[in-house]
């Protein structure tokens, strides 16, 4: 092409791209006006929005969770740098975009990712037991069940029934196959999860077992009816709760029962003569209770408030 | 509670119908990210390639979140029952699923791209239709202002088992004593306002109630009567409060109540009931031909609660807790009864009865723990606990008891008082070393004491004051060991010297030890295997326990290609359990053993099979199941194979259809045995 043919075109583009670029301009202008401008990371911090460019998929998850307030909220001092809260200072990993060069929580110790972790959640009343906790003991990091960014930021509070359960017995395999057994509380069935009758983060009761109504047996959440007080009570609930006679996960037995027949379960404890002080509670039956007799092979057929009596002391009626 | 069923319901499908408005403006954090986009042109482009290399974790690895404002699907289909083989009323003991059209599932999220009310909405609805178990469950949050929670279940409770209690069954008569039909629904709300904030009021609101009808027994002086009764009692619990949730300490303040009521009446309205007994006293044969029991119970508590956390220096945290109750209930009993009726107490038979009882029980109950975790060094840890839980009951009962005879009356007045006091306290400390940053060992000593008694007065033929206490010196050790991160063990174990017990088969020397381990043996293929032992010994004469259990799980994933063609999860679980225990015959007082044996092994399996396209389709075709078999003191075997088979139909339709078969049996009472297949089919549709 000749060159002052060249420069005729070349000057009306020019003006084009400078209407473009100035177009551009007035629009970035625009937008940065809609949002206000994120404050300048410190030193050896990149800021999530660098993060974003490369993990698009978890940026835009992890904006859906609720641990995006660390990101927008300015009272928890990591305000444009939430990602960075965990993964720590990530301004080289964005240069080298090397594994290596930033933190990942998920294959710490589980010391030093519950470190993190509860660098923000410690001071809540959902760790009130932690350290009694079964899994604190067991060095369970928090993310062995908070998977932060696992599918697309759901991972992070494992929802339903069915997802809880599945999380639960992908460690508790023995638990589970209690629940594999005839009679048992229907988690398999999807109506209960692991956690309508466990905390997994603690509680004051044994076994991490719920609470109701601040201090009694979690049990009661559903078996309101067992609950009393009543005026005559049957001591073993009190004393050792429902777990002396029932299997709560499953049992090949009635009722699930810890035995396979109520008489069995009664008169393991009730086997000591009144006059005789042995230390331990349960006394034999009057000699009336021939066992040789249907009648008298299970005890609940007479006395069916087992688990305590509004009107009868020998729990009758 | 049907309007509740049916609003719930209604809930469940307009929710999404609702939804269906087409969002008005994108959503706010498209535009923001576009900018951010556009405001780094020069990011590098390899990164974006490094950075998602296998380096980065595969489980970590998020679904890319569709920005729809529904996403979800719901399940609905019709299920096939095609029959019962052997006992009906043990499979609707154990299964209890009928046919007939089904909502079997529904879950799904509604996002407001402008956030007005509410943020996101996830609904979860499973078993509508019919079915033994339904639930219903609503998240709604909307950041800085609520979260809202509310749930629902409804739960048939039938347990109608003859090998249970049926004293008759050596007469031919089949029926289990203590039966009930009943449903159990659950109601729950709560809702947090301001979450996220530093104080966080919070309300909730829960229920459970249970009703329906039963067989159970009336128990008159030598015979007891099996009669129909029904069941009716409720629950209601109210909480509120207000959580303080600071950088260095946290504070929640709790107060709750609940009331409760329980109305079950015992009836027998025409006919004479024989009872259990053909015997006769003095020639007489006793029988029941009317009775009406009618229990009026109502109970109320108040309750408070205190949680306290605190990290007043980097090396410090701190956590207390104190729970008080007092639930208390009142109780007028009225009762009468008719018939050939026998006092063993005063030898005389009488024909009609008239009995009136009042009680009223007070529970308080307080709790309260406290402990430390120091720091004192990188890699030591120092937790020191102490928790206490003590309850105290008082009750009182007067009663008067009107009998009438062949034309003569007597009047019986009675006044009962009892107590029960129970006392527990655990203190403890633990040591956890850091050895490497793969190994953590911990060991700890645990003391347990404690105290009950239970007294009522005035005294029968029983004993009626009882007391016991117990103490119990606990040695505590553990480690966890991750030498890479495809391996990691736990292990922990308890050997306990006792003092004392409650009861004969309370623990007392006992020794617990359990394991768990996992091996990520391949990408594609990880084990874990699961172990635990408890014995318990109380060597005191008379008693002689000896108990022991044993469990053993393996289970394994298997996914290759990340599951894309075909995977499977199993398991296998051993369980070995012997107890031993003398007791007492009660009628001659000989020392007999019990011996109590359970040996099972129970399977665990599901493959998925993604098929090849087939026109188009790629069918996912599934298999595997439950198995459980036992052997020792009661036999038994239970098995629930499961076959399935998805086709997509279009991008958010897909068939399925499902066979299931339920078996069971019992080698002692083969009357009990049943069998049953299941075959549903249905549409999902999903968005």
């Amino acid at each position: 092409m000749p060159r002052g043919r060249w420069k005729r075109w070349v000057k009306p583009m020019r003006s084009i791209e400078a209407v473009r670029l100035l177009l551009l301009l007035l629009g970035c202008a625009l937008v940065n006006g809609q949002s206000a401008p994120a404050p300048n990371p410190p030193a050896g911090y990149a800021g999530s929005e660098a993060c974003a460019i490369c993990h698009e998929d978890i940026a835009k998850a992890f904006a859906s969770t609720p641990h995006n307030t660390v990101d927008t909220n300015k009272k928890r001092g990591w305000e444009g740098r939430a990602c960075e809260a965990c993964h720590g200072a990530a301004q080289k990993h964005t240069e080298s975009a090397s594994a290596e060069d930033v933190r990942n929580p998920g294959k710490l110790a589980a010391t030093a990712t519950d470190k993190i972790c509860m660098s923000c959640h410690l001071n809540e009343p959902t760790h009130i037991g932690r350290l009694q906790s079964s899994h604190m003991k067991d060095q369970v990091a928090c993310t062995t069940c908070h998977k932060v960014h696992a599918d697309g930021g759901k991972g992070l509070v494992v929802r339903g029934a069915a997802a809880i359960n599945s999380l639960c017995a992908g460690c508790h395999t023995n638990a589970w196959a209690q629940f594999q057994k005839p009679f048992h509380h229907k988690l398999p069935e999807g109506a209960m999860s692991c956690v309508d009758c466990h905390n997994p983060h603690g509680s004051i009761r044994p076994r991490s077992t719920n609470a109701f109504a601040a201090n009694e047996p979690g049990c009661f959440s559903c078996h309101g009816d067992k609950r009393g007080p009543f005026t005559f009570e049957h001591a073993p609930v009190r004393f050792e709760s429902c777990s002396t006679c029932h299997e709560p996960h499953g049992s090949a037995n009635p009722r699930m029962l810890a035995q396979q027949e109520v008489r069995f379960v009664c008169l393991t404890c009730h086997a000591n003569l009144p006059t005789v002080k042995t230390g331990a509670l349960g006394v034999v039956p009057p000699s009336f209770h021939d066992l040789r007799s249907p009648r008298f092979q299970n005890c609940t057929v007479c006395h069916q408030k087992i688990h305590g009596s509004h009107v009868d002391r020998n729990l009758l009626k | 509670m049907k309007p509740l069923n049916t609003f719930l319901l209604g809930i469940a499908f307009l929710l999404p119908m609702a939804a269906q408005q087409p969002a008005a403006a994108p959503a706010p954090r498209e535009e923001k990210k576009d900018a951010k986009a556009d405001a780094k042109p020069d990011a590098k482009p390899d990164a974006k390639v490094d950075v998602k290399s296998p380096a980065a974790p595969a489980p970590e690895s998020p679904v890319p979140s569709s920005e729809s404002w529904l996403t979800g699907s719901i399940d609905l289909g019709y299920r096939w029952n095609t029959g019962v083989g052997g006992s009906m009323d043990t499979y609707r003991s154990i299964i209890n699923l009928g046919s007939g059209p089904k909502l079997l599932g529904a879950d799904f999220t509604i996002a407001d791209p402008q956030h007005r009310f509410f943020d996101q909405i996830h609904v979860r609805a499973y078993g509508w239709g019919g079915e033994p178990y339904s639930t219903f469950h609503l998240d709604a949050k909307k950041a800085k202002l609520y979260d809202f929670r509310a749930d629902y279940r409804d739960i048939a409770y039938f347990n109608v088992l003859p090998s249970y209690a049926d004293p008759l069954l050596s007469r031919g008569i089949v029926l289990d004593e203590q039966s009930f039909d009943t449903r159990r629904r659950f109601t729950s709300f709560a809702l947090d306002l301001l979450p996220g904030g530093r104080i966080i009021p919070y309300f909730a609101f829960d229920r459970d109630s249970n009703s329906g009808r039963g067989a159970t027994t009336f128990v008159s002086d030598s015979n007891e009567y099996p009669v129909p009764n029904t069941l009716r009692d409720s629950t209601n619990l109210y909480r509120g409060g207000v959580r303080l949730e600071f950088r260095r300490f946290h504070a929640t303040l709790e107060e709750g109540g609940t009331t409760f009521k329980d109305d079950q009446r015992v009836f027998q309205t025409s006919g004479i009931n024989f009872g259990n007994t053909t015997s006769t006293i003095s020639g007489q044969r006793l029988d029941l031909t009317n009775l009406l029991a009618a229990y009026g119970i109502r109970g109320n508590s108040t309750y408070t609660k205190a949680l306290f956390t605190a990290s007043p220096t980097s090396w410090l945290d701190f956590y207390g807790q104190f729970l008080y109750s007092e639930p208390q209930t009142d109780v007028h009993f009225q009762q009468t009864d008719a018939g050939n009726l026998f006092l063993q107490s005063q030898f005389v038979f009488y024909t009609s009865q008239q009995y009136l009882l009042s009680s009223s029980a007070k529970l308080p109950h307080t709790s309260a723990s406290a402990g430390a975790e120091i720091r004192p060094m990188r890699r030591v840890r120092i937790i020191e606990s102490w928790l206490t839980d003590r309850l105290h009951n008082s009750s009182g009962a007067g009663s008067t008891q009107i009998l009438a005879g062949s034309g003569t009356s007597q009047q019986l007045t009675a006044l009962l008082a009892s107590t029960l006091a129970t006392n527990y306290n655990q203190n403890e400390i633990d040591l956890y070393f850091d050895a490497t940053s793969k190994l953590m060992l911990r060991g700890g000593y645990r003391y347990v004491w404690g105290d009950g008694n239970q007294t009522i007065l005035p005294a029968a033929e029983l004993s009626s004051s009882v007391q016991g206490n117990f103490s119990r010196n606990v040695g505590l050790g553990g480690l966890t060991f991750r030498p890479s991160q495809k391996i990691s063990l736990t292990a922990e174990a308890e050997a306990a010297a006792g003092d004392g017990a409650y009861f004969r088969t309370s623990l007392y020397n006992y020794q617990k030890v359990r394991a768990q381990a996992r091996y990520q043996a391949t990408n594609s293929l990880s084990l874990s295997g699961d172990f635990s032992v408890l014995t318990n010994q109380n060597p005191l004469a008379g008693t002689k326990y000896d108990f022991s259990s044993y469990q053993e799980s393996l289970s394994l994933v298997w996914a290759p290609g990340g599951g894309k063609s075909w995977d499977f999860q199993g398991s296998y679980s051993r369980y070995d359990l012997k107890s031993d225990i003398s007791y007492l015959v009660p009628q001659d007082l000989t020392q007999q053993v019990d011996h109590y044996r359970e040996r099972a092994h129970t399977v665990t399996g599901l493959f998925d099979l993604n098929a090849p396209h087939i026109w188009g389709r790629a069918p996912k075709f599934t298999a595997g199941g439950s198995f459980f078999i036992s052997s020792g003191s009661r036999p038994t075997n239970y098995f629930q194979p499961l076959a399935r088979l998805s086709v997509p139909i279009n991008k958010h339709v897909s068939w399925f259809s499902e066979w299931r078969y339920y078996g069971y049996g019992e080698a002692l009472y083969l009357y009990e045995g049943f069998r049953s297949h299941l075959v549903t089919t249905g549409l999902r549709f999903m968005r």
